[in-house]
């Protein structure tokens, strides 16, 4: 996924004059309504959080009017009944190109360290929604470097008005900086932390979790399987960063799950971060996602190409992943990158059913179906309701 | 390969000496021990106070050497404090002693007064002063003293 340099510099606006016809509008401070257990996100100092940024962003998340054809919103890949991610391997494009990795849950992506499988400079959601918009290798919304959508926006009577609340200084407040603001305000409230482990840990509840998802967690968190090691914290992910610690090391992982002949031991183009750091060491290494409802968002792996809980399990247990034949042949436990917790273990039948039902209770329904989360076009009766 | 029996809930500690001698404790042991307590951060900016007692009152019970008897070859002994998932960590006697270390490791069993969750308890070892919480051994099942046998003198 390639994004053009100069795109980055784009403060691109439209010139509309909107001002308010009721006095000044001053903003409202969003106030975190964090879950026991969550620490507070890390939220850059030049976009703080605000209600009026929220909402708005919550609008462009869902609205096709942010991709080329106006096929496609960042829902169409981010869907909320799943948590957030995508329920396919790789996710197509609006113009129907296939993307090359799974798309990620942004479920708790204000605690997200690195925010991409495999790219270690991109930490910020502002600069990370131009992705998506503008990218070219693969297509994703598709948009025109020419920011003709803003126009579109900015003639929207709705848009008019939450531009206009969301940032009460700008004399033109609909720019392209001021669109990846708020999409990246409202997904910094993507939080979850009601799940059936939340309740059993944080709220007292001895019975949110079953016996063998106890029995799970035990394994998870034990020397022998040392999930924990890449999986661990209050977000299950090791890639995570808080107002406290905001500045920590993020490391990628080789987990073997391929080992193709040649000097690139990951099939192109998907080599981690080596991509980037061209460095031969960082082959095959991406980012340990969050397991925070990761049993709502299958298939797994950057690429998708596992297929369930199980096979995960036993991608882990076998310290790798084998593949017979085909292009793609290869032994994974052999790669030399393999991070060397990925050591395999003994995984009888009750053990990967306790690992498989503790992961499950790390599912919040709430977040895939908060409506306040959800479309709020479906809702809104305006005359410019964007297509569905 | 360790195994939980489900309902099988662990309810004792096993303290084993240097030699051998085998004491296992309860809670109701415990209590009778001079209580600590310890106030630890969460990462969400709450605290929880864990309650429990100090490691060298557990060892005093299998003997291990404190004070003026830690010279010489005794600072070779080790206390290992394993979880029942297999994870174990050990300290030097040294360490843990008031006129060498001094460090602070709790054997915390209380929860702001509750008993712990199964994946931490029913025992948990607790070090505050530690910056990262990699010897924070949950589920401790056994606290043995072990010494270190140098294969080979120095020349």
């Amino acid at each position: 996924m390639k994004l053009p340099g100069a795109l980055l510099v784009i403060t691109g606006c439209v010139s509309l004059v909107l001002a308010s016809s009721s006095g000044p509008i001053t903003s409202t401070p969003y106030v975190w309504q964090l879950p026991k257990g969550f620490p507070k996100p890390v939220v850059p100092p030049d976009n703080p959080m605000t209600l009026e940024k929220v909402d708005l962003g919550r609008h462009l998340f869902y609205d096709k009017r942010l991709s080329v054809n106006e096929m496609q919103s960042c829902a169409s890949c981010h869907r909320q009944e799943r948590a957030f991610a995508d329920d396919k391997p790789v996710s197509t494009g609006a113009t129907g190109e296939h993307g090359i990795r799974k798309a990620m849950s942004l479920v708790n992506v204000a605690y997200a360290g690195a925010l991409t499988w495999s790219n270690p400079a991109l930490r910020k959601l502002e600069d990370q929604a131009l992705v998506p918009m503008f990218g070219s290798h693969p297509v994703e919304l598709g948009l025109d470097h020419d920011n003709r959508f803003l126009q579109n926006l900015g003639t929207d009577a709705t848009y008019k008005r939450l531009f206009v609340a969301a940032f009460p200084g700008d004399r033109e407040p609909v720019t392209l900086e001021n669109v990846t603001r708020s999409i990246a305000c409202f997904e910094r409230t993507l939080i979850s932390g009601g799940s059936p482990y939340d309740h059993y840990h944080f709220q007292g509840d001895d019975n949110a979790m079953s016996e063998p998802a106890k029995r799970g967690e035990e394994l998870f968190f034990s020397q022998e399987f040392a999930c924990f090691q890449c999986h661990g914290g209050f977000n299950f992910s090791d890639a995570t960063v808080t107002a406290r610690e905001s500045q920590p090391r993020i490391e990628f992982h080789n987990t073997g799950l391929y080992n193709v002949s040649g000097s690139i031991s990951y099939p192109k183009p998907n080599v981690g971060i080596h991509e980037h750091t061209h460095r031969p060491e960082d082959v095959g290494k991406f980012k340990a996602p969050s397991l925070r409802n990761v049993a709502l968002h299958a298939p797994y792996m950057h690429d998708g190409s596992i297929a369930t809980l199980e096979e995960a399990l036993d991608h882990y247990a076998a310290g790798g992943r084998t593949i017979a034949s085909g292009p793609h042949a290869g032994v994974g436990k052999d790669n030399p990158n393999k991070d060397r917790r990925i050591a395999g273990f003994q995984l009888t039948a009750q053990d990967r059913k306790a690992l498989v039902d503790f992961l499950r209770s790390l599912s919040d329904a709430s977040v895939a179906t908060n409506p306040s989360l959800g479309n709020p076009w479906r809702v809104t009766q305006h005359a410019s309701e964007p297509p569905k | 390969m360790w195994q939980v029996a489900p309902g099988n809930e662990q309810k004792d500690l096993t303290v084993i000496g240097l030699d051998s001698k085998e004491v296992r404790l309860s809670i109701s042991d415990l209590d009778k021990l001079p209580r600590e307590d310890a106030v630890v951060m969460n990462e969400d900016g709450t605290k929880t106070t864990y309650s429990g007692v100090k490691l060298e009152s557990i060892l005093a019970k299998v003997g291990a050497p404190t004070g003026r008897a830690l010279r010489g070859n005794a600072l070779q002994q080790l206390v290992m404090v394993s979880g029942r998932d297999g994870y174990s960590v050990p300290f030097t006697v040294g360490e843990l002693d008031p006129t060498f270390g001094n460090l602070r490791a709790l054997l915390v069993y209380r929860q702001d007064g509750k008993a712990l969750f199964r994946y931490q308890g029913p025992f948990r070892l607790l070090c505050p002063t530690d910056k990262a919480g990699a010897r924070s051994v949950r589920m401790v099942q056994t606290i043995r003293v072990i010494k270190l046998s140098p294969s080979k003198e120095p020349k």
